[in-house]
């Protein structure tokens, strides 16, 4: 096994069962303890009512990449919600229930008639449990979660901490009824004997110079920002974007940033284009359709080269679509949106340390080339919790642009340079006045339809982005698995990075040769690295989560040389399992062909 | 408003040239039709600017687009030519990135209140401390002349070819309802009575909505031109109270005879003074 631990926990409730509540303190005290964590919570989309909610965590001694395809040991905190997910559960995995549910329930209600050949019940009568520990049957979470922390002989302590870290601002009685549930389920868990085989080894000694926290993408991306000293940020709500504003405008004013909530997208990116143009590092998050009502702006933003930052994370689309599930179908918005010859740079991270190294260079890349950038993640990786090594949080470059060297009446703020990076004056200083305007102009920035004209500046505006690929502090492909020539290649984007990895270290372990590199800058295209990558594989597979292949015609359009597409449009993330057998069959394919001739 | 005394040209360009004022107008020559009403707004900036000393490099000129919007280019200050309807947002963001800088937007009714008419509301509730100057003409100019939502019923145009139907908005009533904290009048056809507005406009901590009536002597040949505005326009009651909201939105319903100068003006924090505030409350520095 490549891994010495390495064990997926699903909690499963109903809103308000406090489902995801436990699940948090148990990620929280595992990565405490020194694992590496993954974990991927699913909510309802609405605030009220009974919706089904998972909290689901990856824990592991060494480094993991993604969520597993399936789970090691399943809670059931409701059984209505819980029964569909128990196939999910691996042979001689657990199943965690009530045995005393609230009332009666039907035969096929409880599930414990469904459970499958193979699986490991434990039966807990956690309402009694609660009730005995607490004098109420509203700690039935925390009773699962001793009785988890029991059964596998996890330090008791570990999660005392987290308990009394998450109920730090509650009344001293929240924490205390939590901790006595959590302990009454510790004695029952550590007094049952262990049927499974689900093992959870002490974490390797190693420890990293850097302090481990958990932290979802989109708190990397509040991180990135605050390190690389943001001052405004403009935003709109939209699932699932709406955790960095949140987060924002508790830390900016702090910070000496502003903040403001805007009327609409359009105002959100109008306002952050005019705090760039004044000299300010400026940012602004949306999902996908607040990407299409700020298209029109990001391309005055190119035309007037403007820096600013927008992140974006993408969810199921088209319209208003699955606002709580996962998909990258804006590739295409994000890289081509809008009309007009307008390239902007796009950068995708792969992992939650990625969003907070991307958002930062974000901001040096946009002032370099004084461009829009985006930042394009999904929902799967704004909201999913990674341990992370924070960095140096003065990693990133202070404000910096290419100055005038001839103020006064000579300045061109547009001026045709050999790198088609024009010096920038921002309001404010007395030799650097001009108009920036959307119309086509000349290098003093008056408007002109001249046909020279515009063909030289929609160059400069293209060429000067080519630098970008070579910005420092940032890895814009990265290859991974087998070096020189290999069997399978896996070329892809943003979140599905992590099970193409995944898959591939599984793949590598059946002795098929393959690789495996991420493209993290998508605009404009790293063709170099990639087509290297591309002339060493014998297959070339693209897995990624929308329906028309979008990074794949990318691909294909930069490199103009084949591949083959694994599209998966579900609103969840790949399945590694489907992957393996993707990476199997092409290799066979490639054998079969390799052997006839 | 014509002068009593006879005034010489080489007089004026002396006066004009000593002033000062031209050093705020760049070298681009206005692409207006001539006669057109923005000229003498594009002097009540200069003016204003000039009389109340701020430098021009720490002033930023933002517009949309339509004809009202060329304007930044025939100002030597600072200038953000942006999109249709989004000048107000841009303008926003300037000033919350840099509060020393005073920050002009300029727009036309098409630009404002149509396709702007969402971002209106905001700029004023949230007493952004910039000027917006609106140019009204009640007809789309740079497009060649079709209907505004300003446009008069009755208001024979080329998208409106059997005449207007739809009612013209009522731009001072929305902004006094919106909140603005300084809302004024005034008419091209007054250049003097337009440069003291402007000043008084820039002068006011806070959001200040300066609607300009002006003729579109191309494609109105009919209803709003000077001879009209002239008949029709007076000055605000002398006994106005300009602290009085409902005494304002009294006199901006009367639209038969639009009364010139100061609504309403009133004191309250501004968005940057409430940022502030938040930074306060957020501990900052601590």
């Amino acid at each position: 096994m490549a891994y010495d631990t390495d064990i997926q926990i699903s909690i499963c409730g109903s809103a308000g069962d406090g489902t995801i509540a436990v699940g948090d303190i148990f990620k929280r005290a595992m990565a405490h303890i020194g694992y590496r964590v993954i974990a991927f919570d699913q909510y309802p989309a609405e605030i009220r009512g009974f919706g089904k909610c998972i909290a689901r965590t990856r824990v592991a001694t060494s480094r993991v990449y993604s969520m597993k395809g399936y789970s090691d040991v399943l809670v059931s905190l409701n059984d209505l919600h819980a029964i569909p997910h128990v196939g999910e559960v691996r042979n001689y995995g657990a199943l965690i229930y009530d045995s005393a549910p609230m009332s009666a329930v039907a035969e096929g209600a409880h599930i414990s008639g469904h459970l499958k050949p193979g699986h490991i019940p434990y039966a807990l009568p956690m309402r009694e449990v609660s009730e005995l520990a607490t004098g109420a049957n509203r700690s039935r979470n925390f009773v699962a979660l001793g009785f988890v922390a029991g059964l596998y002989q996890l330090p008791q302590d570990a999660f005392h901490h987290a308990i009394a870290a998450k109920f730090e601002s509650k009344a001293a009685a929240v924490t205390k009824s939590a901790l006595a549930a959590f302990d009454s389920g510790f004695e029952a868990g550590a007094a049952s004997y262990q049927f499974d085989d689900v093992r959870i080894d002490a974490p390797r000694g190693r420890k990293s110079t850097h302090e481990a926290r958990m932290m979802t993408g989109n708190g990397a991306i509040v991180q990135g920002c605050l390190d690389a000293g943001i001052e405004t940020f403009f935003g709109y709500p939209i699932t699932p974007a709406t955790g960095i504003m949140e987060h924002l405008a508790v830390e900016m004013p702090r910070h000496g940033g502003r903040l403001v909530q805007t009327e609409d997208e359009i105002a959100a990116i109008s306002a952050a284009i005019g705090a760039g143009y004044a000299g300010s590092r400026a940012a602004t998050a949306t999902s996908g359709p607040g990407l299409s009502l700020m298209t029109e702006m990001m391309g005055l933003g190119v035309m007037a080269e403007v820096p600013v930052v927008i992140f974006v994370s993408q969810r199921g689309g088209p319209s208003t679509g699955l606002p709580t599930k996962t998909e990258q179908s804006d590739l295409n918005l994000a890289v081509w949106g809008g009309h007009g010859d307008a390239r902007r740079i796009v950068l995708a991270p792969t992992n939650v340390e990625g969003c907070r190294r991307c958002a930062g260079r974000a901001f040096e890349i946009a002032e370099q080339f004084q461009v829009p950038v985006i930042v394009l993640v999904d929902l799967y990786l704004s909201n999913r919790y990674e341990t992370v090594f924070l960095q140096d949080e003065n990693e990133f470059l202070p404000k910096n642009w290419k100055p005038a060297t001839t103020p006064g009446a000579g300045y061109r703020r547009y001026e045709l340079t050999t790198d088609g990076v024009s010096p920038r004056c921002i309001p404010g200083e007395a030799g650097g006045i001009h108009t920036a305007t959307g119309l086509e102009h000349d290098e003093y920035g008056n408007p002109s339809d001249n046909s020279g004209t515009h063909s030289l500046m929609t160059q400069k505006r293209h060429e000067k982005l080519q630098a970008a690929i070579k910005h420092p502090g940032i890895n814009f492909t990265k290859r991974f698995g087998d070096s020189g020539k290999v069997e399978v290649g896996l070329l892809t984007w943003g979140s599905s990075f992590g099970e193409a990895l995944e898959a591939m270290l599984l793949a590598q372990q059946e002795g098929i040769r393959c690789a495996a590199m991420k493209v993290v800058m998508l605009s404009p295209f790293p063709v170099r690295s990639v087509l290297r990558f591309y002339k060493d594989c014998q297959q070339i597979l693209v897995p990624e989560l929308n329906y028309t292949g979008q990074f794949a015609k990318l691909l294909t359009s930069e490199i103009a040389l084949p591949v083959t597409r694994i599209s998966h449009a579900t609103g969840a993330p790949l399945d590694v399992a489907n992957l393996v057998e993707a990476i199997r069959r092409a290799a066979r394919k490639h054998r079969r062909r390799h052997n006839a001739a | 408003m014509i002068p009593q005394q006879p005034v010489y040209l080489e007089d004026k360009v002396d006066e004009i040239r000593q002033s000062g004022r031209l050093d705020y107008r760049s070298q681009a020559l206005p692409t207006w039709c001539p006669g057109c009403g923005y000229y003498s707004v594009t002097e009540g900036l200069a003016n204003a600017l000039n009389d109340l000393q701020i430098e021009k490099e720490n002033t930023v000129v933002v517009s949309g687009i339509g004809c009202a919007s060329r304007f930044p280019f025939f100002m030597d200050t600072y200038g953000f030519h942006t999109l249709h309807g989004r000048a107000l947002p841009v303008a926003t963001g300037i000033k919350v990135a840099n509060e020393k800088l005073t920050v002009v937007a300029i727009g036309g009714d098409g630009d404002g209140f149509a396709i702007g008419g969402g971002h209106i509301p905001h700029a004023a509730r949230r007493n952004v401390d910039i000027t917006y100057i609106l140019f009204d003409n009640g007809i789309y100019g740079l497009t060649k002349g079709q209907v505004s939502p300003t446009s008069a019923i009755g208001f024979k145009t080329s998208t409106s070819p059997f005449e207007n139907r739809d009612a013209p908005l009522n731009p001072l009533l929305m902004l006094l309802s919106y909140g603005a904290s300084w809302v004024g009048q005034t008419y091209a056809g007054w250049p003097h009575h337009l440069a003291g507005l402007v000043q008084q406009a820039l002068e006011h901590p806070g959001f200040s909505y300066l609607h300009v009536l002006s003729p579109c002597v191309t494609f109105d040949k009919t209803d709003r031109t000077y001879q009209n505005l002239d008949l029709t326009v007076r000055e605000l009651d002398s006994d106005h109270d300009s602290s009085d909201l409902a005494l304002a939105m009294q006199a901006a319903s009367d639209t038969r005879s639009p009364a010139l100068g100061l609504y309403y003006t009133s004191q309250r924090e501004t968005l940057g003074q409430a940022l502030d505030q938040v930074a306060l409350r957020a501990g900052a520095g601590g």
